[in-house]
């Protein structure tokens, strides 16, 4: 079997050691790699006993069997952990080098235990793993310390925590390469509870490809569909993500004001055009990828990558503000700090709402783009009004006596897509494994964009059905590992075919979309086992009883509860949403979650 | 008077983001819409239908079809293909 | 009675389907799945002039909807469902596609878009009429791979996420099937346009 390098890197932080031994090759046969792979051992390795932040949980990063071969996109890789922000199995991806050189070093997965007592990093040279003393560098930024470590793209590449993750923030990130994030659900937490600052890789090993003529003939089909498709080879590398901003605003499912409203006055202003037009430098492509979605920004006072739709949401509508150059500050201040984007935005949203309310003792208010820069500074260190905010804004709600003003989901926050005006969106952020998320399943596609064809955003019978499919192939793709962007202009069938021919196993499109399904499951038996229940698959009370009063969305609330009900029994869940005996044996999970649930 | 309003690529290609037209249904305001900036000939609708995955909002919500009425007040948008996510 | 919007689908894409001749007057089907329920067209109706009546929401599993529906249909559809991703089935007697089926085990398309959209359509036996388990079960087999396939001598299934995308896949698969037969009348050397082609017969 090829694609896989079968090497599993160990590594005990407590005792600075580390061991290798051979990939599961059944295992990775049945969860392939990256989130498939992350789940799996997670289910082995962590339990309901551990807190996220003991040293007793782990973070498993892992590529995928397609990582480094060069097909496009393949550059994407995982990091897997129980999150600090939902208490629920957290998987993050990211694109950029880093995964690939992971890939080049020898290893298809990488698990991190236990605790170093002073603060440390990893150099990984291929079988040479060293641990370096870090005290000196504990308190650095992002950016300076990627430098400093040696970051250069192609051959070594730096993962690392800014102060957020030091301080334990419970939405600090995992950054890569400078500017690429593992987001959302603290794993930046997770890392800097364990005194680990950075993982630094080199490598030279080639992944083997085990049918090299059919590999070529899906690259080269690849290579036209994407450079035919408009989206992939027009509107992402010249507008990027942040095109989206008016059409959500038009349809009147845009959150504003901590999903106040459904529209934003100030929608045009932040939206991907006014950003091509103003403060646009180029775009910038991950390794091995045509499209090219990265923004590469500049103001007075910063250049670098992004902002990506989501992030400009955050601190743009979420906030009530439209100036887009405190924006892609706002933007970059969280690249330097490794702070998640969408959750920084959100909280300090939330506390916006709270404080002008009157709930809460701050300055904070909608529409200061002044309050930004400081606020995210203050968040990093737990300073301040940055000590209520640095944990996320359920935490913040809740330590305010209103829960309720939280827009999250299993207390993620949930990005730029009002449920409200889009039933579907709102039945995957309630349904969602790691919280209220849209990289796991996105229905902007079917029901904004007509992607790949326009169903009734409003409709809700038969709405679960399109929700399912989306949950299934986003964590079939979560597991090869390749970038989303890529399935815009290739279909499934053909990640299935560039699977087969790299591993030499046959796997046919369904097969894919059963991994797929296997994943969601385990991952909604690793939340059951840690206690979550049917009632945490709901949504804020804002977005369920709360119509909002004008824009094309008025009137609406999420019909949540027909939706899931339907959800469940499709799935071949019983009312409660366990999955039913019958379901985890056709997956074969059966086994597995008898003996050790 | 109907509001067209166009998005990302189009805005360049038709050297505007706004104009206001005449038309009873989608399909002569789109007409409409071509008479007045020939730059969009062909690029919204070709032989006679929407081209693929351009999006057509019209007061917020998805046209169906071309055959749709317009009203007097209506804000119609026009999006080129578009992806993000 | 089926939602409005929903009925309007099946009846465009039917009244399509029999006037590119790709139906008989009472042939073939079309299902959607809506969550653990399917819409299909019932036994007898005609899919060129589908009435509201015609269809027949039924649940997934077995036939709730007190309406006899034909069940070598249903059972097709409903392993469909069950095995693969589709959410959406079509099924008609494209005649040139079905012309091409008696004699090959794959349609190869030499025409651009059905190359470019489909690449190989494969062809399956089974008895239809037999209903039986294993002809349904070979039917979904070979849909878990590709979004369109040839039963020989009888017709085509295609599945997709939309009735619309389903529909795409049967047209286009006609279309090409056509231009091919046109190609072999006019009987001259063929001038490959495409690269690396040799891939399309093992896709």
């Amino acid at each position: 079997m090829n694609g896989w390098n079968n090497k599993v890197l160990d590594i005990d932080l407590s005792a600075q050691t580390y061991e290798t031994y051979p990939l599961d090759m059944e295992m990775a046969r049945q969860f392939i790699g990256g989130r498939g792979l992350g789940v799996r051992l997670l289910w082995d390795l962590v339990g309901p006993d551990v807190d996220p932040l003991d040293p007793e949980n782990v973070l498993v990063f892992t590529n995928g069997p397609l990582t480094g071969t060069g097909y496009q996109t393949s550059n994407r890789f995982s990091v897997t952990t129980k999150s600090p922000l939902t208490g629920t199995v957290l998987d993050a991806n990211s694109g950029g080098w880093w995964g690939m050189q992971f890939k080049k070093a020898g290893y298809d997965v990488m698990i991190v235990r236990g605790k170093a007592e002073q603060p440390i990093w990893i150099e990984i040279k291929n079988e040479e793993i060293t641990f370096h003393d870090a005290s000196n560098l504990w308190g650095m930024r992002v950016f300076d310390l990627t430098e400093k470590l040696g970051q250069d793209n192609n051959k070594r590449n730096v993962l690392c925590i800014g102060p957020a993750g030091e301080n334990l923030s419970r939405v600090a990130a995992i950054m890569n390469d400078r500017e690429r994030a593992l987001a959302r659900g603290g794993p930046g937490a997770v890392m800097g509870s364990k005194n680990l600052k950075a993982i630094v890789v080199e490598g030279k090993k080639r992944t083997e490809i085990e049918n090299k003529d059919r590999f070529k003939f899906l690259l080269y089909e690849t290579r036209k569909l994407l450079a035919a498709s408009p989206l992939t080879s027009q509107a992402l590398p010249e507008f990027g993500t942040v095109v989206l901003m008016n059409i959500m605003n038009n349809i009147g499912a845009l959150p504003t004001r901590n999903h106040q409203q459904t529209q934003f006055e100030g929608a045009e202003a932040i939206s991907g055009e006014a950003l091509t037009e103003k403060y646009l430098v180029k775009n910038q492509a991950c390794w091995a990828c045509p499209i090219g979605c990265t923004r590469i920004s500049q103001t007075e006072k910063v250049e670098g990558e992004g902002p990506e739709f989501e992030s400009t949401w955050a601190f743009g509508a979420q906030c009530g503000i439209d100036d887009l150059p405190a924006i892609i500050e706002a933007n970059a201040i969280c690249n330097d700090l490794g702070l998640d984007t969408i959750s920084a935005g959100s909280t300090i949203a939330c506390a916006m709402e709270l404080s002008e309310k009157g709930y809460m003792d701050s300055e904070l208010r909608f529409g200061r783009a002044d309050q930004l820069a400081s606020t995210l500074e203050a968040m990093a260190v737990r300073e301040g009004v940055g000590s209520d905010l640095a944990d996320g804004s359920l935490r913040l709600a809740k330590k305010y006596g209103h829960p309720e003003l939280s827009m999250s989901a299993k207390g993620m926050e949930m990005p730029a897509y009002d449920p409200r005006g889009m039933q579907g969106q709102g039945l995957l952020y309630a349904t969602s494994n790691r919280g209220g998320c849209h990289m796991r399943g996105n229905m902007v596609g079917p029901e904004v964009l007509g992607l790949p064809k326009m169903i009734d955003r409003f409709q809700v019978q038969g709405k679960s059905s399109f929700v399912i499919l989306h949950q299934n192939g986003s964590a079939a793709i979560d597991a090869l590992v390749v970038c989303k962007f890529t399935n815009m202009g290739v279909a499934d069938e053909y990640f299935a075919r560039v699977l087969s021919a790299v591993t030499g196993i046959q796997y046919d499109t369904g097969d894919l979309h059963r991994v797929g399904e296997r994943i969601w499951n385990l991952e909604r038996m690793y939340n059951l086992r840690e206690g979550f229940t049917a009632a945490d698959d709901t949504l804020p009370p804002r977005l369920l009883e709360d119509a909002p009063t004008e824009g094309p969305s008025a009137g609406w609330v999420v019909k949540l509860e027909p939706m899931l009900a339907e959800y469940y029994r499709s799935r071949g869940w019983d009312e409660n949403g366990v999955p039913a005996q019958a379901k985890l044996e056709e997956l074969g999970l059966a086994d597995l979650v008898a003996a050790t649930a | 008077m109907p509001t067209i309003k166009l998005y990302a690529g189009l805005r360049k290609k038709a050297g505007q983001t706004e104009v206001s037209i005449t038309g009873a249904s989608l399909r002569t305001s789109v007409s409409a819409l071509v008479e007045q900036i020939p730059a969009l000939e062909g690029v919204i609708v070709q032989d006679g239908q929407i081209r693929p995955h351009f999006v057509i909002n019209i007061n917020g919500h998805a046209a169906t079809g071309l055959e749709v009425d317009i009203q007097e007040d209506d804000v119609i948008a026009i999006f080129p293909p578009i992806a993000g996510g | 009675m089926v939602d409005e919007r929903i009925y309007e689908m099946f009846r465009e894409i039917g009244e399509d389907l029999y006037s590119a001749q790709m139906i008989s007057s009472h042939g073939g089907n079309l299902s959607i799945r809506l969550g653990d329920r399917i819409i299909i067209k019932r036994r007898g109706a005609q899919l060129g002039r589908l009435k509201p009546h015609d269809l027949i929401e039924t649940r997934l599993d077995k036939n709730d909807s007190g309406v006899v529906l034909a069940s070598t249909e249903l059972i097709v559809h409903r392993a469909i469902y069950q095995q693969t991703p589709a959410l959406a089935v079509c099924h008609c007697h494209p005649r040139t596609a079905v012309a091409f089926s008696f004699s090959r085990d794959a349609l190869v398309p030499i025409d651009n878009e059905a190359s470019y959209l489909l690449k190989k359509i494969p062809v399956v036996t089974e008895e239809f009429a037999s209903g039986s388990p294993q002809m349904a079960n070979t039917v979904a087999g070979a849909l878990k791979d590709y979004k369109i396939i040839m039963l020989r001598g009888h017709g085509s299934f295609a599945i997709g996420s939309t009735l619309e995308e389903a529909f795409h896949w049967s047209s286009t698969l006609e279309e090409s099937a056509q231009m091919e037969l046109a190609a072999k009348l006019i009987n001259e050397p063929f001038i490959e346009y495409r690269g690396m082609t040799e891939g399309y017969k093992t896709f």
